[in-house]
């Protein structure tokens, strides 16, 4: 009995100093798909983030507080992103959000942002709209399909593309990108074969892929995830199709690419928002190794490894700007946001103002690679 | 549940903007209110009539859809060479406009899905549904696509000078519960009326309604009309507070939240899909902020529907009504009626 | 020309797998009458099982479709005794909804365990693809084929030849009479499901190692299979083998033709022009509608 009233005290006071502590937390909202149809890279972005957490809080956090990340599951599904928003805005009243993944998230998302005037860091979506609607609290760190086009722009000559045919997913993801590297490539005098969409849970593309090899293109430009791209790649070879594959859009994850489809990615090239088969070429290599290292040293998936630095990334820029505001409010934070410099995975962190004056958004620009695999590894190009 | 007892509920739950303060839950209170009045729309096809459609969020959807399109305006071709436009409308109209083409969409389902029943009614109205979905997804021109209709204008309105914005919300949480009671009357009115019987009297025993002169056709089409005009415009009211609408919109999984509320809370019943609704609107969010993990959460809520559902198949307000009536016993074993007395 | 050869060989074998979807799920939703909404996790399951017992445990490649297949008829009778038992009375939505929250279960179950992360499945096959001409068939999917087909026959055998199949149309046919013959109902029910359930897990365990394994897997499965089962007629396995190769050409030639995007939308608008026009599918017999 005493026993029981003694451990009873101790928890009342434990709970009591840990309830107490808690209060001395600074939080950041991360609204992610754990669930549903994008469920593996939403996770993987959480991992990131919860790296980037840990590191700032060992190094003792921000305004002498710690840094507490609420993660929210938006189960890939515009209505419940909007939910988590208003969640993580009204009950946990979070200065700063990060979120959502998906371009059609990120935007169901957006009109909350302006609602309540709190500022959201766009670690992954890629859709042009974001940045150009005029709405001043997003800040997006992730690379727009039309920079990733640009950033591809002098490889077209140097690959000798003459015709080049599309297959994307049929959203906001696919659509833009396809839309944007078309766009560059008709600009540098390649001729544009056919534009095939797929359903982004499908997964048998014969069909699109019988059509791309009548169109006779010498390069295709595949815009989706990693599964659907495994797939693609091991359809194209059993129906012989014999075009130089690119893949776009960054969340192409290779590593996963050269596990799952074997022979069948020989000799495609991907883009890739950060490299890590040779981190050393990245702007800021000491980050990208500390970053590497720690989601080594915790057993994450090292597919993962081409996400999880967006969560990471996010983090610290969201940390950088508290710092810089002085204060843990969302419109401080959202003006500190302009100023910041943060050496990250992405590359030199900063926003440009982007979207109508008056109103614009944050946008960085980050770095873009190209990859390709051969002999079942992946290794740099040589262009 | 006789008339005192519903607007003394309605004037409770009024009163609710005034002590909530958590917007948070506000927000899933308005959310909730909204399906549960998709619910009551559905409850009026499946509990009264007996027939099951999954594919009734192709109506919310379709609602949503067209207010938003009317209040954004929208210009789009139907052939090559032909046009349609529209100006941007005042949000009042689209919801009228949701209202009515719903109501069209509902005829000619009526008309034409109701010549089969049963099973094959189940899974031609979830094709429908996909579909719909589907054209969603693809109509690039009309709908957007996957890159979604935003910045659908809030619902605004205008008395003589004064000017009603129904943006923040605890205005939204009237519109609803507004909207909600109306619906409420117009279900209860209607299946208290001679149709109403008659859909009843199809829901029990359909051969046996047809050799009585029954017009079955009749009574479902006209079933379905109204159900799907509710749902239609429970969708409007939908997208002009969330203010962005998209494909995901038509996703099964709404199908399923709508028929969950409808079958757990008791199908035939007007109360039932209210309780029903408030359990599993609530139950989500619940469920979310227990810490646990997202997959979870969703395994808590996949046992709960099949506890629900096994142990008390008829429904909960059926269930509360017998312990009531089982109370009273003699009382009212003299006097207990039929299924008749069970459309309060 | 040569376009048109290999949409329609594409055709023909994804039509194989699409019929065996449709004939485990027209024993359960055609004969049973319950909406099977976990047809499509015990597809997912079944590639699951494949993945488990060929990646980490190294078993043979062709047995393992095997064990996945029992595994899948165990799991099968498991749903059907514990959750199905009670309601064999009850309405159709009362069963319907209980399949729904199974199938939710299920899939976050395996969200769980395996996480969101699609899973490759090592085959013995090589990776040249068999070349006909102008058309090529990856020798993977051809062997998908020919299983699918041996089943499909298995099945057909099964429901027309034995006792077992005799006992199965004589419930569905008229379920008190069948058991003043003697026999037991339960078990039959039983027995059907776990017929069914084998069936959905053996196209999964087929279909797991040609494309990925992953916990959503089963939902366009699902839907195809039901698209199957209404176009051949609910309880006719001839009819569910034809209507899967229908469906298979309509999907092939709509996306090879008409557009892309629309691929999936085909089983849906063949399964409403049916349902309108010829209710009782293709091939059923006489049908009294309700």
């Amino acid at each position: 009995m005493k026993f029981a009233g003694a451990l009873a005290a101790a928890l009342l006071a434990g709970s009591i100093f840990t309830s107490a502590y808690a209060q001395e937390t600074i939080k950041i909202g991360v609204t992610q798909p754990l669930t549903g149809a994008f469920a593996a890279s939403g996770n993987y972005v959480a991992q990131g983030t919860k790296i980037a957490e840990d590191e700032i809080n060992q190094a003792g956090g921000v305004l002498g507080k710690k840094i507490q990340l609420i993660i929210e599951d938006n189960k890939s599904n515009p209505t419940e992103a909007v939910s988590t928003v208003e969640k993580l805005i009204e009950k946990d009243k979070v200065p700063v959000l990060i979120g959502a993944w998906s371009s059609t998230l990120t935007l169901a998302v957006m009109p909350k942002l302006e609602e309540y005037k709190v500022p959201m860091i766009v670690e992954t979506s890629s859709s042009g709209k974001i940045t150009t609607s005029g709405n001043p609290y997003v800040f997006r760190i992730s690379p727009t399909s039309a920079m990733e086009a640009k950033a591809f722009q002098p490889l077209v000559k140097a690959m000798g593309i003459k015709k080049a045919d599309f297959l994307y997913t049929n959203n906001d993801f696919g659509i833009g990108s396809g839309a944007e590297y078309s766009k560059m490539l008709k600009e540098n005098g390649v001729q544009v074969g056919v534009m095939e969409t797929m359903d982004p849970n499908a997964t048998d593309f014969s069909a699109q892929l019988a059509k791309i090899k009548a169109s006779g293109g010498d390069t295709l430009f595949v815009t989706t995830a990693v599964e659907q791209l495994t797939l693609i790649l091991k359809q194209a070879k059993e129906q012989q199709l014999k075009v130089r594959v690119v893949s776009c859009g960054g969340s192409n994850s290779p590593d996963q690419i050269v596990a799952q489809a074997g022979a069948a990615a020989e000799g495609s090239f991907h883009t890739a928002f950060f490299p890590p088969w040779f981190p050393e070429v990245t702007k800021n290599p000491e980050v990208s190794k500390r970053y590497m290292d720690e989601w080594k040293k915790r057993g994450y998936n090292v597919g993962g490894l081409t996400e999880g630095f967006r969560g990471y990334d996010a983090v610290y820029v969201a940390v950088a700007a508290i710092k810089a505001a002085g204060k843990a409010e969302p419109e401080a934070i959202r003006q500190a946001l302009w100023g910041v410099h943060v050496k990250g995975v992405y590359g030199d962190i900063a926003f440009t103002k982007q979207g109508p004056a008056g109103k614009e958004s944050g946008q960085n620009v980050p770095s873009v690679y190209l990859v390709t695999i051969k002999d079942g590894k992946v290794q740099k190009t040589s262009f | 549940m006789s008339r005192y007892v519903f607007w003394i509920i309605v004037a409770l739950l009024a009163t609710i903007p005034l002590w909530v303060t958590d917007y948070y839950l506000l927000h899933v209170a308005i959310v909730t209110g909204i399906f549960i009045i998709a619910a009551m729309s559905l409850n009026l096809l499946l509990g009264y009539t007996g027939q099951l459609s999954l594919g009734h969020v192709a109506f919310f959807g379709i609602g949503a859809y067209t207010s938003a399109l009317v209040s954004l305006g929208f210009s789009v071709h139907i052939a090559p060479e032909i046009m349609v436009s529209l100006a941007p409308q005042p949000v009042w109209v689209g919801i009228l406009c949701a209202a009515v083409l719903t109501g069209l969409v509902g005829y000619a389902i009526g008309k034409l899905a109701f010549r089969v029943r049963g099973a094959y009614f189940v899974i031609v109205s979830l094709s429908f549904a996909e579909v719909v979905r589907l054209i969603a997804l693809n109509w690039v021109e009309l709908t957007q696509g996957p890159m979604a209709l935003n910045s659908i204008p809030a619902l605004t309105l205008g008395f003589g000078g004064y000017e009603l914005s129904f943006l923040r919300k605890p205005q939204f949480f009237y519109l609803m519960l507004f909207i909600a009671a109306l619906s409420y009357i117009l279900i209860a009115r209607l299946v208290n009326s001679r149709a109403g019987r008659a859909m009843i009297a199809l829901r029990e025993n359909e051969s046996l309604a047809m050799s009585v002169g029954i017009d079955v056709t009749r009574s479902l089409v006209l079933a379905t009309i109204v159900s799907a005009a509710i749902a239609g415009v429970a969708g409007a009211l939908y997208t002009h507070y969330i203010r962005i609408v998209d494909p995901n919109i038509f996703l099964f999984i709404y199908t399923v939240t709508m028929v969950i509320m409808v079958v757990t809370g008791g199908k035939g019943t007007l109360a039932g899909p209210i309780v029903g609704g408030v359990i599993f609107g609530f139950v989500p969010e619940v469920l979310r902020g227990m810490q646990i993990r997202p997959e979870a959460q969703w395994i808590v809520y996949g046992i709960l529907m099949i506890a629900i559902v096994y142990f008390l198949p008829e429904g909960i307000v059926p269930a509360v009504r017998r312990v009531l009536v089982s109370r009273r016993g003699k009382q009212y074993a003299a006097g207990f009626k039929e299924p008749q007395a069970e459309n309060k | 020309m040569g376009e048109l050869l290999q949409h329609l060989l594409n055709a023909i074998i994804l039509g194989g797998t699409y019929a065996l979807l449709g004939i485990g799920l027209t024993l359960i939703f055609g004969i049973m009458r319950v909406v099977n909404f976990t047809h499509g996790e015990l597809y997912a399951f079944g590639a699951y099982c494949m993945y488990a017992l060929v990646m980490p445990l190294g078993f043979n490649f062709f047995a393992s479709l095997l064990i996945a297949m029992a595994l899948g008829a165990l799991l099968g009778a498991f749903i059907e005794i514990v959750l199905l038992g009670r309601l064999r009375a009850a309405d159709i939505d009362t069963t319907m909804l209980v399949m729904i929250g199974a199938w939710i279960i299920m899939q976050n179950t395996e969200q769980l365990v395996w996480s969101g992360v699609a899973l490759s499945v090592r085959t013995p096959f090589p990776s040249e693809p068999l070349v006909l001409g102008p058309m090529s068939v990856s020798w993977g999917r051809l062997y998908v084929f020919v299983v699918a087909l041996l089943l499909i026959a298995g099945t057909y055998l099964l429901v027309n030849r034995t006792k077992l199949g005799k006992a199965m149309r004589a419930t569905f046919q008229d379920r008190d009479t069948a058991a003043l013959m003697g026999i037991r109902i339960g078990r039959i029910h039983t027995a059907t499901f776990a017929i069914g359930s084998a069936l959905a897990a053996a196209a999964g365990a087929l279909l797991g190692p040609v494309f990925v394994v992953a916990p959503t897997m089963g939902d366009l499965a699902a839907a195809k299979a039901f698209a199957v089962v209404i176009l051949g007629g609910l309880g006719s396995v001839p009819g569910a083998t034809v209507g899967g190769f229908i469906l298979a050409l309509a999907e092939e030639l709509g996306a090879g033709y008409i557009s892309s995007g629309y691929r999936d939308a085909m089983g849906f608008v063949l399964i409403i022009l049916i349902l309108l026009f010829r209710p009782t599918g293709l091939f059923a017999r006489k049908e009294r509608i309700g």
